[in-house]
């Protein structure tokens, strides 16, 4: 099953990528950030103590996170911002910490954490109108320290606003993992 | 007068001068943490300022609006994921909106658990782009590593502390004159530990929080809770 979250507020390329993927007979789960009530993370650090691996604030990602662990791959879409997600897309992810293992490992020499219990495909497709060349490696580089910190591999696209329906049909075929 | 007292009263001088208008935010929803601790240490050095805390509810148009009041902002915050909290990027996407700058000049500062500046520097990068898209003045940052351990205590506790601590402290001289911090300031302070202290230092975080969450009476080989 493939995990979508998007945040929609400004253009639907969650939703076209949805329609891609259940075309092709791909499972989709579909999260839109900004229609849900997620709110901020408190670093209250119970997920890492006393309420081990759950978190106490009762929201909606109460029903994300379930997906999420489920899942074999996991789509961020989001329009970039400063080089980086949205703050709806940002809110969703802060909250990952409970699925997050709290375990140190060492991969290429350096300290790392990783998903518990799973290994997902991790991609982000950020959008826009003709961002700038600062704006597209940032983002690129957001997503590929992701990918070290949570050890999981993936990738990154950046998405043209005036992109046609093939640009996700081709997005679609790469985060496809069958 | 002997000369250290000559130097003093100048000192002095350009601290009215120029921190009338300093507005230190934080990003942290912690307000004991490392972020705010970094703030205070600025304020304490820089001899004053205003320090503001990120509220974690509600509209973000007074702190929008006290960033445009200010003459200088530094704001400074958490790693999460690597980069800043989803509170802040609202608070840059809300300010952003309302628009208005002048030339502010901005500073940034990023604190994280790991001890590699590449596992933080995306938040500086933001802020960056942030300062560019609106008008502001992006005068450098400090990426500090290792900030979780120190959880609010000052930078004398940190494990780089000898070279960590004049860093900061010459990073805040920026901020005191207005001129625009090099990177160099904090990539010198902290080379990335090598294989054995990594591998010791990962097995050391290991054991504690697996010590922690069993005292909590919870077990980290259990299957996930969702
Ligand atoms: C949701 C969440 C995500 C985090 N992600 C990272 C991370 O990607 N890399 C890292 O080094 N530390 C990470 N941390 C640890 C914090 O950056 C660290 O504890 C920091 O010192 C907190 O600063 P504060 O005391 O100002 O709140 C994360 C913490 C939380 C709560």
């Amino acid at each position: 099953m493939t995990v979508i979250i998007s945040d929609e507020s400004k253009e639907r390329w969650g939703s076209a990528l949805e329609k891609e993927l259940l075309q092709s007979g791909t499972q989709v789960v579909h999260f839109i950030a900004n229609a849900i009530n997620v709110e901020p993370c408190t670093s209250c650090g119970s997920c890492g103590g006393k309420t081990f691996g759950r978190c106490v604030i009762q929201d909606d990602m109460q029903t994300v996170l379930p997906k999420i662990v489920t899942c074999r791959a996991l789509v961020l879409v989001s329009p970039a911002v400063f080089g980086g997600v949205s703050r709806h897309i940002k809110k969703v992810m802060d909250r990952m910490m409970p699925i997050a293992d709290p375990r140190y490992r060492v991969s290429d020499g350096e300290m790392i954490k990783g998903m518990r219990n799973q290994k997902i495909l991790y991609h982000m497709i950020g959008f826009g109108d003709k961002l700038s060349e600062a704006e597209r490696t940032a983002f690129i580089s957001l997503h590929k320290e992701n990918c070290i910190i949570m050890n999981v591999k993936g990738r990154a696209f950046i998405l043209d606003s005036n992109s046609k329906t093939d640009a996700i049909k081709k997005i679609a075929n790469e985060v496809s993992y069958e | 007068m002997n000369k250290s007292e000559i130097l003093h009263m100048s000192n002095n001088k350009t601290d009215t001068m120029n921190n009338s208008n300093i507005l230190l935010l934080c990003a942290s929803p912690r307000r004991k943490g490392t972020s705010a601790m970094l703030l205070e240490r600025i304020r304490s050095v820089a001899d004053g300022g205003e320090l503001l805390f990120l509220p974690q509810k509600g509209s973000l148009d007074e702190i929008a609006q006290a960033m445009q009041n200010a003459q200088t902002i530094v704001i400074s915050g958490p790693c999460y994921i690597n980069t800043y909290p989803a509170r802040l990027i609202e608070l840059l996407e809300r300010a952003s909106s309302i628009g208005g700058f002048s030339n502010q000049k901005l500073y940034g500062i990023i604190n994280g658990g790991m001890p590699y500046i590449h596992t933080h520097r995306h938040g500086l990068t933001s802020l960056q782009l942030f300062a560019e898209q609106n008008s502001l003045s992006w005068q450098g940052g400090f990426v500090l590593g290792v900030g979780a351990m120190l959880d609010g205590q000052p930078l004398e506790k940190h494990i780089r502390r000898k070279k960590i601590a004049p860093a900061f402290d010459l990073f805040i001289q920026h901020i005191k004159k207005g001129t625009s911090a090099p990177d160099s300031l904090y990539e010198q302070a902290q080379v990335p530990p090598g294989k054995i202290v990594t591998y010791l230092f990962s097995k050391l975080l290991t054991v504690m929080v697996e010590k922690r969450i069993k005292n909590h009476g919870c077990d980290v080989n259990e299957p996930n809770w969702y």
